[in-house]
């Protein structure tokens, strides 16, 4: 429905146009991002908890910038960024008493808000949440459902917000939509939002079984170097979708180190094109999800400095406030 | 035993075979070990030494003072240092635990309260305890001086555990002469126990015990008034009485 009170902005992107014409001429091979890591090596994770007062847990992650976005900070060439580094917040309030129309209920009732900020993705996003964000909500409160002992908090809710303030991209975006195109970002993003949402749950001292960390792996085909034939696919962890020519298929899982437990799964695309013909293991499905798995790992190992940081600053808190 | 625990434990976190401990509040068994599941500081309860008993472990959701515990962190000279911790923690009201709680509505068969604090169960017990005058008071002073401001209040409500009182749980004897308005008047402050989780909105309070009742309560005139009986206070400034179930004050 249409406001008809206030006068609006446009609803599409703001950002200034770009004509194809100048993306020939300007911008060549060497100005898309290329990835400089590893196959097998992720991003640096900056995660804290503990930022928001009025939240009885809070946390904020963000992804180390690609090596082609500090580039191009230090020598802008164009406007537009050449890629986008995940920042998100995550507060949860709780557990608090049900709304008086609810039905009892003898467990903890989870209440997960995915929110894009306005400004968060190359095509700006309305202040209602569409199905992209409710989507994510949906994923984030399965992978967290299984996390959480809710028995222990009978009669009470949580509510779990998370605002991305910066997205990933699904893909370069120079690039045509072409038909390998799907919400990449997407993945990236959900399993950034597992990562803050377990060290908000840990911060505001809700129950769990372990912390659960969310990581994506994807198999990739990039252009050779050259610049001529696309090379073959190849299994990559925590892909950034700007880095690469297009994504065959990726997996977010969150996944608990402790248990060795997938508490969510999310597979998408198709790699079977891609490993037809060739006897390469390293395209199945099982690979591609023990690859997300690895990077929920590495994720994990920051998410637990994270915790434990929250927790001694409580302990020192408390301490500092008795003596 | 004790020395292989960490200090401090994050959720996930093995802390030890079950064989040899049981696990306390803040942690969880799976596959006979016993986990973290929030993240503090690690405490043995050294109970007892007895071959029956296993020691308890359980990871704090705040720096609580208890006896012998890890020597990585200070211990509080005050014994009452459990009281003082952040509100912010704090756990849900459960059966048997001791809440005080504000009254919202007063009406003929019940009381409506909205629970302030849920105290723990070893200070409750210790503030409860005659023997230490002025303890809990004293202590959650801070607390109720804001709360029994009724300007402080105007919306948070609903972010508060909603109670009932209902008029045969307010005293133990004559409780068909009770006559509610002549217990509670909205603004007071009660201590109470839960008697029952309730239903989907409300738990259930009783305050049939002598040192459970109206601990704060403002006059007519609006002053902070005093106990003179069990169920009558007094206003300081006016002089007039009125009349409430009152909690035993010392």
């Amino acid at each position: 429905m249409t406001d008809r009170r206030r006068i609006n902005g446009p609803s599409g992107g703001t950002r200034p146009p770009v004509f194809a014409s100048s993306i020939k001429s300007t911008t060549t091979a060497t100005e898309r991002p290329q990835r400089q890591r590893q196959p097998n090596e992720l991003r640096k994770i900056f995660l804290k908890t503990g930022l928001i007062p009025s939240a009885s847990g809070s946390s904020y992650l963000e992804f180390e910038h690609s090596a082609s976005l500090s580039a191009a900070r230090a020598l802008p060439k164009s406007l537009i960024p050449p890629s986008s580094s995940l920042k998100l917040a995550c507060t949860v309030h709780g557990p608090k008493p049900l709304p008086r129309s609810a039905t009892f209920s003898p467990n903890l009732v989870l209440t997960t808000h995915v929110k894009y900020a306005p400004f968060a993705a190359r095509k700006r996003k309305g202040h209602i949440r569409d199905a992209s964000e409710r989507d994510l909500g949906v994923h984030l409160e399965t992978a967290l459902r299984g996390v959480i002992v809710a028995e222990r908090w009978p009669k009470s809710g949580l509510d779990i917000t998370i605002t991305i303030l910066e997205a990933e991209d699904d893909r370069w975006w120079g690039d045509a939509p072409d038909s390998h195109d799907a919400a990449w970002g997407m993945m990236n993003v959900l399993a950034g939002c597992i990562t803050a949402a377990s060290a908000a749950i840990a911060d505001a001292r809700i129950d769990c079984l372990d912390l659960v960390a969310g990581g994506v792996a994807a198999v990739v085909v990039d252009e050779s170097v050259d610049g001529g034939e696309p090379s073959t696919p190849r299994l990559m962890l925590d892909t950034d979708p700007a880095e690469h020519r297009s994504l065959l298929s990726a997996c977010v899982v969150a996944y608990m180190p402790a248990r060795d437990e997938i508490t969510e799964l999310w597979l998408k695309g198709d790699n079977s094109k891609a490993s037809v013909g060739t006897d390469d293991k390293s395209l199945s499905y099982e690979t591609l999800i023990d690859g997300a798995v690895d990077a929920a790992r590495g994720a994990h190992s920051v998410l637990a400095e994270a915790v434990r940081e929250s927790a001694e600053r409580l302990a020192g808190l408390e301490t500092g406030y008795s003596t | 035993m004790a020395n292989s625990l960490p200090s401090l434990a994050i959720p996930g976190q093995r802390l030890g075979p079950a064989g040899d401990f049981s696990a306390g509040p803040g942690t969880h068994v799976h596959h006979s070990h016993i986990y973290a599941s929030i993240a503090g500081p690690v405490f043995v309860d050294p109970t007892q030494q007895n071959a029956t008993e296993k020691s308890i472990i359980s990871v704090s959701r705040t720096q609580r003072i208890k006896s012998a515990s890890t020597s990585a962190f200070v211990p509080s000279t005050l014994p009452t240092t459990a009281l003082k911790s952040k509100p912010k923690y704090n756990t849900l009201p459960a059966v048997d635990s001791v809440v005080l709680a504000r009254v919202t509505r007063v009406q003929k068969r019940q009381a409506a309260v909205s629970i302030l604090v849920v105290l723990d169960e070893p200070s409750s017990t210790l503030g409860l305890n005659p023997s230490q005058p002025a303890s809990d008071n004293d202590n959650i002073d801070s607390i109720l001086s804001s709360a029994a401001n009724p300007e402080n209040h105007s919306s948070s409500d609903e972010l508060r555990f909603q109670a009932l009182i209902r008029k045969e749980d307010v005293r133990a004897v004559e409780k068909d002469r009770v006559v509610l308005d002549e217990m509670f008047r909205v603004g007071d402050i009660v201590r109470g126990t839960v008697i029952s989780l309730g239903d989907q909105s409300f738990y259930y309070i009783t305050t049939a015990r002598n040192d459970l009742g109206v601990v704060m309560a403002r006059s007519e005139a609006g002053n902070m008034m005093f106990p003179v009986s069990w169920k009558e206070m007094r206003d300081p400034v006016t002089g007039a009485a009125e009349q409430r179930k009152v909690a035993r004050p010392f």
